[in-house]
């Protein structure tokens, strides 16, 4: 029984992945906390990331054709499984409200200040509602129209910036411990590169063709090595652009792009991190949201998904708006509290179901 | 005033979805609908209304927070 008739290619994962992950970062410098060495906690996690993927691509690799949710059932039988998967579906649930809450904040704070955020929220939501309805395939093919002019309009406010750095402001690299470097590096290997695990749900999508699967592998690790080369580039323009002031900035990318002036002529730039965070954060939004609804009416063994699309949304703005008193409460939780919560669902349980399936011999020839 | 909204938004996505699933007869979709969109509608309603909702955050945090202790014993 198929819930989605659509169908991706191994091409447009790396497209989905890049601006997946870009989607909820683009506005701050991630991995602040290592101080100047943050680009090398990127890397760092980069590599936890790419570890990461190796696991739950080897999950997909054993059952090519079917989603998280389907093979969860497979693999620790009905009850459990549901339980499992309802975890799953909980994480991606909450992923996207963090966003929401975050486009919210922004918007409301620095853009709109006299728009109620539940305006925007929901308005941010219907448009993803949309997408979600038409299908894996629709939100695939956005994010190949706009992750080109996201990284065309990265690339130019880089270049632009470079007459305002100052070459010291990358030094001294070393000033915090060993171990919150670890620290660090092990959290943004969560968050961002980490919570690639949704593509369990979409790999479902490339189809059962054993060489097509293997490939999807390949995609999603270059989708992700794009994206921690993307966030240096970032993470090393805020810094010099902004020095040590970066530290208390809340919206650094926003801040940072503030101070390009182009011979008088190209200034106020800052716009230019809204539209890349429109349009990355709505990709991100839309696929998770595309993953708890398919992924729910899978568990209920539904035979379509669009019921359930517009009443999880209401709840995804209920939850956004609610969730969180102040914007430094926000901060709080997705810096410090989501990579915890996250651990176990991007790293244990894959690890335990590989085990699992080695010694159930997993998946059984019919 | 607001929950005439609310009403309204609501009774507008019934009409947008319900129609369609009664034309397939599917009963069991239709079940689950009513059931998520009551869901909604009681937390969506509770927050208008401007009753304090229970944060999935302030719960995650707790339970992370306690695993953290059993872990390290601080």
């Amino acid at each position: 029984m198929k819930l989605e008739g659509g169908q991706i290619s191994p091409g447009q994962i790396i497209f989905l992945v890049i601006s997946f992950c870009l989607g909820p970062i683009l506005l701050k410098s991630v991995a602040l906390e290592a101080g100047h060495a943050n680009w090398l906690a990127i890397l760092l996690g980069l590599a936890g990331g790419l570890l990461i993927a190796l696991l739950f691509t080897s999950l997909s690799i054993r059952f090519p054709g079917r989603t998280l949710v389907e093979f969860n059932e497979i693999i620790y039988g009905p009850l459990l499984g549901k339980v499992i998967s309802l975890t799953y579906l909980f994480y991606f649930f909450l992923l996207p409200t963090l966003t929401l809450r975050l486009f919210g904040d922004y918007l409301t704070g620095l853009i709109f200040p006299q728009t109620p955020m539940v305006v925007i929220i929901s308005l941010i939501v219907l448009v993803s509602a949309s997408a979600v309805r038409n299908g894996i395939e629709v939100i695939a093919r956005c994010s190949q129209v706009l992750l080109p002019i996201t990284i065309i309009l990265l690339f130019l406010a880089a270049i632009f910036s470079i007459p305002h750095m100052k070459f010291n402001r990358f030094f001294p690299i070393f000033e915090v411990p060993v171990a919150e470097f670890l620290r660090v590096s092990l959290f943004t290997s969560t968050f961002p590169f980490g919570q690639s695990i949704a593509f369990l749900m979409i790999l479902a999508f490339i189809g059962i063709d054993s060489k097509k699967v293997k490939m999807a592998r390949v995609s999603v690790m270059i989708g992700l090595i794009g994206v921690g080369l993307i966030l240096n580039l970032l993470v090393l323009r805020n810094r010099g652009l902004l020095g040590a002031t970066q530290f208390i900035e809340v919206y650094t990318s926003h801040q940072a792009l503030g101070l390009i002036d182009v011979g008088g002529v190209l200034t106020r730039l800052e716009i230019v991190v809204t539209i890349n965070f429109l349009s990355m954060g709505f990709i991100a939004i839309s696929l998770l949201y595309y993953n708890t609804a398919l992924g729910m009416a899978q568990i209920l063994k539904l035979r379509t998904y669009l019921p359930l699309v517009l009443p999880i949304g209401i709840l995804m703005i209920c939850t956004s708006i609610t969730q969180f008193e102040n914007v430094f409460e926000y901060q709080h939780f997705s810096g410090d509290i989501t990579p915890l919560f996250a651990l176990p669902l991007q790293i244990g349980i894959p690890i335990l179901s590989l085990i699992i399936c080695k010694i159930r011999d997993l998946p059984k020839k019919e | 005033m607001k929950i005439f909204f609310l009403l309204a938004i609501f009774s507008g996505i019934v009409i947008f979805e319900a129609p369609g699933l009664i034309y397939r007869k599917y009963w069991k979709e239709l079940i689950v609908f009513f059931l998520f969109l009551g869901f909604a509608f009681t937390i969506s309603l509770l927050a208008v209304l401007g009753v304090p909702l229970p944060s999935p955050a302030k719960g995650i945090e707790t339970v992370v927070n306690f695993i953290i202790k059993l872990i390290t014993g601080k």
